[in-house]
């Protein structure tokens, strides 16, 4: 029987010739857009609707209180000629996500082939890996690093240990930026999972004629597991770009929500939010949402573009 | 495919298995179980440090980076607990409420979304499936303002609404997309068969569908649980009144009012936000870890 759904089309109704195209497309359709109709009103009120307002938004001088006012261009125009604080923001994100996110994925990747030599203990061990990525995101964990990199914090005991004084971490801008990018490494373990998962899914029968060939682990490593992994490679670069992207509370928490020192942990999220709800300056913080959505769809596009090039598939 | 079963040993057969390659294999997996141990005492180190200063008394919390303290005490518990002007009694109650009211909301509109996009066949489903996939990668900034107005006009802020209303209305695409991907392995014979035995979508999807996946349904409960717990952002911006605070809010509003005196309540408090979380770490780990890994997968 070939795959029929629920047209809704029954025997009886086939059988009147006369019955109405209206009548037809309402029994094929309805069920589904009912099914969907809880997501209709979200996509259109809470995603679509929104996204064109704040893209209106963005065009004007909004508090809050009193309508918004349209100023054209204007907050463009000021984002890309006089805001310093913009450029900082962007600078300090872009970092981020370029160090913390492909160090990320080598401690990710490198954990799981080293686990997936078929190890004894492997479940303890994963576990261990996989806990920090999920308690990562509260705030309690934000607190333990503000304490940990603190000028007499638990890292500059150790150092002393080795007889040398570490520096207030998290209050000198040259290291701020890297306790949250540490932070952001130590989280390594959604993505081992995925990858952990990816290189179960290659054949152990490629492996075993190459061996036959007499091909090295290290020819294997570079010519069948790498290869075969870069869709899991692409997934994983994405969404933990996105991630980097959408970071806020270690940030927030850890600077006590000012980006400091001087700004070297602004966040681009933390400056929208401090556009939006400390000053109120919705029109303007809407400006700065929709370049972030701009970067990130670039961004995306981009990767999916030169995918073909580097990313494997099996067909 | 099952995530956690062992991993298929790498059989290669280069010639005999001479004593000094059998060596070789076993230093080489005395190494790797020593690489592994020191990655895992550097991760778990910073957990276990906070939980051991929980436990010590106040003027010993700094002076120390060993995990056992000189005396147990948990006097940083009592006082933490009762360090705010209102009791971490309240922030764990309204987490708490708020956390079921979003895994309610979260099961049962994602799970009508994906039956529809799994099962249903209708004008436009390729389209609206891909606005869904879309609405994943949007960052939430962008429409952060229009819906802080909108609540805001509605007179939602400071209530749970903001945080709740949207998961019931399928906002979180990320878990119609994971059951759309488990609805897809439940054979399609099933539901077949009892279209025509006369049976409407909805019976397919409340008799035989759901009752299927389970496994699925309850992975995106635990999720949404912990991601509500955690979440920092949406309470922020949303409640202001500290009889409404979460968890999370009420540890920065600690972090803001008495860090520096008091570290030790602090640490006590932020164990206590964990313990949810890490409770169901423990035993729902196999659910949660097939969860991250089916959604790199393609089916």
């Amino acid at each position: 029987m070939t795959a029929r759904s629920y047209s809704g089309i029954s025997a009886t109704e086939r059988a009147v010739p006369f019955v109405s195209w209206w009548s037809r497309m309402w029994s094929r359709n309805a069920p589904g857009y009912l099914f969907l109709l809880p997501w209709f009103l979200g996509f259109f009120g809470l995603t679509l609707g929104p996204i064109l307002t704040s893209l209106y938004l963005s065009f004007t001088d909004f508090d809050l209180l009193t309508p918004p006012e349209w100023t054209g261009a204007a907050n463009y125009v000021r984002i890309f000629t006089a805001d310093p604080k913009f450029a900082q923001s962007m600078r300090v994100t872009l970092s981020f996500v370029l160090f913390s996110v492909p160090l990320k994925l080598a401690f990710a990747l490198g954990v799981a082939l080293l686990l997936n030599r078929g190890m004894r203990g492997l479940p303890i061990y994963r576990a261990v890996f996989y806990l920090p990525s999920l308690l990562g995101a509260s705030v309690a964990i934000a607190v333990l690093w503000r304490q940990l990199f603190a000028g007499d914090g638990v890292v500059n005991e150790f150092l002393l240990m080795f007889g040398i004084e570490g520096p207030s971490w998290i209050s000198n801008p040259r290291f701020s930026l890297w306790t949250l990018i540490a932070l952001a490494i130590w989280q390594f373990g959604s993505p081992m999972i995925i990858f952990l998962a990816g290189l179960r899914q290659i054949p152990t029968d490629m492996y075993e004629a190459a061996s036959l060939d007499g091909a090295s682990k290290w020819r294997m490593f570079w010519k069948i597991t790498l290869p075969l992994l870069t869709p899991v490679i692409f997934f994983n670069a994405i969404i933990q770009t996105i991630e980097g992207f959408k970071s806020f509370t270690p940030a927030f928490i850890i600077s006590g929500g000012t980006g400091n020192p001087i700004n070297s942990t602004l966040f681009y999220t933390l400056y929208l939010y401090q556009e939006a709800f400390s000053f109120f300056r919705m029109g303007y913080a809407s400006a700065l949402a929709w370049i972030l959505l701009i970067i990130v769809a670039l961004f995306t596009g981009f990767s999916f573009l030169t995918s073909k090039y580097w990313v494997h598939y099996d067909n | 495919m099952s995530v956690t079963s062992a991993a298929p040993r790498l059989t290669v057969v280069t010639g005999e298995a001479t004593p000094a390659k059998i060596w070789r294999k076993r230093a080489l997996s005395v190494l790797a179980h020593a690489l592994l141990i020191v990655a895992s005492i550097v991760m778990l180190y910073p957990l276990l440090w906070m939980l051991s200063a929980s436990f010590r008394p106040e003027n010993e919390i700094f002076t120390s980076t060993s995990l056992w303290p000189s005396e147990w005490s948990i006097e940083s518990y009592f006082r933490g607990w009762t360090g705010l002007r209102i009791g971490f009694g309240t922030f764990f109650l309204n987490s708490l409420i708020i956390s079921v009211l979003c895994i309610i909301g979260n099961l049962a509109t994602c799970s009508l979304a994906a039956f529809a996009f799994a099962r249903l066949e209708f004008w436009g489903r390729p389209f609206w499936f891909a606005m869904m996939l879309g609405t994943l990668m949007l960052p939430y900034q962008v429409t952060l303002i229009p819906q802080y107005v909108l609540f805001h006009n509605l007179n939602w802020v400071n209530t749970f609404l903001p945080l709740v209303v949207p998961k019931y209305l399928a906002a979180d695409a990320f878990f119609i997309f994971l059951m759309v991907q488990f609805f897809r392995g439940i054979p399609k014979e099933l539901d077949e068969a009892a279209q025509m035995d006369g049976c409407s979508p909805w019976r397919i999807y409340w008799k035989i569908l759901l009752p299927l996946s389970t496994p699925v349904l309850a992975t995106a409960a635990i999720f949404t649980f912990i991601w509500t717990w955690d979440d920092f952002f949406g309470p922020l911006i949303y409640l202001s009144d500290i009889r409404t605070y979460t968890v999370q809010l009420g540890l920065r509003t600690f972090v803001d009012s008495s860090a520096e005196s008091d570290w030790g309540g602090l640490f006590a408090m932020s164990i206590l936000t964990l313990v949810p979380v890490f409770v169901f770490f423990l035993f729902f780990q196999r659910l949660l870890i097939e969860g991250i890994a089916t959604t790199g997968m393609k089916r």
